[in-house]
């Protein structure tokens, strides 16, 4: 379980990422926060995992203040947190496999992962992981060669490789068009689903929040100003949450879906 | 639009390419450089002429370099002082490589986020560039005594130089984003690194230590000349005993052997960028 108690980020050079948030996710929770860009959202994700360090509050992950977390505690927290980036964030000159390895690292000792001991468990691990987002048959190719889709599936076989009990995913699909936009959400969802790992999603497009969230955080200049199940929201509360009428740049598309 | 009349503009005048401005500072620029090379010239009493007098002298020694006399390539001490030279810069650029890995980690900004200790390696490594190699070579000759280990060291340090800075600087235009991926899954920054950095700079890095090596080559003659060891020593002593036939044949195997070496280093660069 996830909570945000009264938590606020005021950043180095002044600016309110985020304002007295107060959220609670559950375990196995499919979420996604909308928000404007500068909304908060990805200082909001960031700081579950401690790449950004909230100035005060309390922000508990597994009944622990992480706020608090350094050195090994703070490896061991990010160690349960799988991350995936809109730009994918994979070595390009590395192969699939051994991007998807080090999913592993933190769970192994340094001296074996430098010369490239991994148990048989761990290489099969991401084997398996690559074959449940469809992309083993890449296991030798360099991370460069493969489409925009593809790196990302690689990057959430990267994740399940790390066996986490959260995933946040910031701005997935930001970088991606539409069909493999909704390729890459099927993937999360599945995964929350099949593995019961709570997941954190930032979006900002309507009608894909809509069709994979269970529920929606909207933020707006750093505070959290609406919070509920995907049934009780409609266009009227995007245009509350985004402070301006719905356009059509705030939608996705691309209802031609292929499954891969 | 306003549309500026250049009938009127040029109207009787002929525009120069710069203003008055800029060619006073111009002339004064050159006016600056003239004075100091006459000031120079006065204070060290060397002028064209003395190279026009000297010119004769000139011609008549260069021609007691030849012909060349290659009979001396084959002399067993001239080919151990050639493998001497080529053995020194492989252990120099060896162990430059190792050691250039850390300094190069702690040079870079993007690493090393400690801005004094950032600073203080960039500031060490300035320092280790300025130092010609020639005068490394003569301290270590000093504190060792004549022969190749003292070569060894001054090479090591020159080229540590060249390649921390140049490395540093390789490491400083990754890509971030994978080493920030690793560490929000947890790995620590030995992993990082050699996970997320390692891959991308390692291409750079092979084909900087083979450049560096091609440099040792060339310095490490140099070096020979004030007694650190290799060819250098050969042809230091063959001018000094005037036997300018065989110093002209060494200095013709030393031009042999640095093209061949630059030859194969560019083939395995091509190869591996």
């Amino acid at each position: 379980m996830i909570e945000f108690k009264d938590v606020s980020l005021v950043y180095p050079n002044g600016t309110q990422g985020l304002k007295d948030v107060n959220v609670k996710i559950k375990e196995g929770e499919f979420v996604v926060i909308v928000g404007l860009s500068g909304a908060g959202k990805s200082t909001f994700i960031r700081s579950i995992n401690r790449i950004v360090t909230p100035t005060s509050g309390a922000l508990m992950v597994d009944d622990q203040d992480i706020l608090t977390f350094k050195g090994k505690d703070l490896r061991r927290l990010r160690t349960k947190i799988g991350m995936i980036f809109q730009n994918y964030n994979l070595v390009k000159r590395s192969n699939v496999m051994k991007n998807v390895l080090a999913g592993r690292l933190g769970h192994t000792g340094t001296f074996r992962s430098i010369v490239n001991l991994f148990s048989k468990e761990d290489r099969s691990l991401a084997y398996e992981s690559l074959r449940r987002v469809n992309i083993e048959e890449k296991l030798y190719s360099r991370a460069d060669e493969l489409s925009g889709g593809q790196q990302q599936r690689v990057s959430i076989a990267r994740v399940l490789t790390q066996k986490p009990t959260y995933i946040l995913a910031d701005e997935p699909v930001a970088s991606l068009d539409p069909p493999t936009s909704h390729q890459v959400m099927s993937y999360l969802k599945k995964i929350n689903r099949e593995d019961k790992i709570t997941t954190i999603v930032n979006l900002h497009f309507i009608d894909m929040a809509m069709e994979y969230a269970d529920r929606i955080i909207g933020m707006r200049a750093g505070e959290v100003v609406f919070d509920g199940p995907v049934s009780e929201v409609n266009d009227q509360t995007f245009e509350q949450i985004y402070g301006r009428a719905i356009r059509e740049d705030d939608m996705r598309g691309g209802a031609d879906r292929e499954e891969d | 639009m306003k549309k500026i009349d250049y009938g009127q503009v040029m109207a009787g005048k002929t525009p120069s390419i710069y203003t008055a401005k800029t060619k006073s500072r111009l002339l004064l620029i050159f006016g600056v450089v003239l004075a100091l090379y006459l000031f120079s010239t006065y204070q060290t009493n060397s002028t064209p002429a003395e190279l026009v007098i000297g010119l004769p002298n000139l011609f008549a020694l260069l021609a007691k370099f030849f012909p060349p006399n290659f009979e001396v390539l084959i002399a067993s001490s001239v080919v151990a002082a050639f493998s001497e030279t080529i053995q020194m810069a492989i252990i120099a650029t060896t162990v430059a490589a190792v050691l250039c890995v850390p300094l190069s980690l702690l040079g870079a900004q993007n690493i090393t986020t400690n801005k004094y200790l950032y600073g203080f390696m960039r500031f060490f490594l300035n320092v280790l560039r300025t130092i010609p190699d020639i005068v490394l070579a003569l301290i270590f000759v000093g504190i060792f005594g004549l022969g190749v280990f003292p070569g060894i060291l001054a090479l090591i340090i020159f080229s540590l130089g060249i390649l921390a800075k140049l490395i540093s600087e390789t490491i400083e235009s990754v890509d971030m984003n994978p080493l920030e991926a690793m560490q929000a899954s947890g790995a620590g920054t030995i992993q990082t690194i050699y996970y997320g950095l390692v891959p991308q700079v390692l291409p750079q890095f092979s084909s900087l230590v083979l450049y560096v090596f091609e440099i040792n080559i060339r310095a490490s003659v140099v070096l020979g000349l004030v007694g650190a060891g290799g060819v250098g020593l050969v042809l230091d002593q063959q001018i000094r005993l005037y036997n300018l036939e065989n110093a002209m044949a060494i200095i013709i195997g030393i031009f042999v052997l640095v093209v061949i070496i630059e030859f194969i280093s560019n083939k395995i660069r091509e190869a591996i960028v």
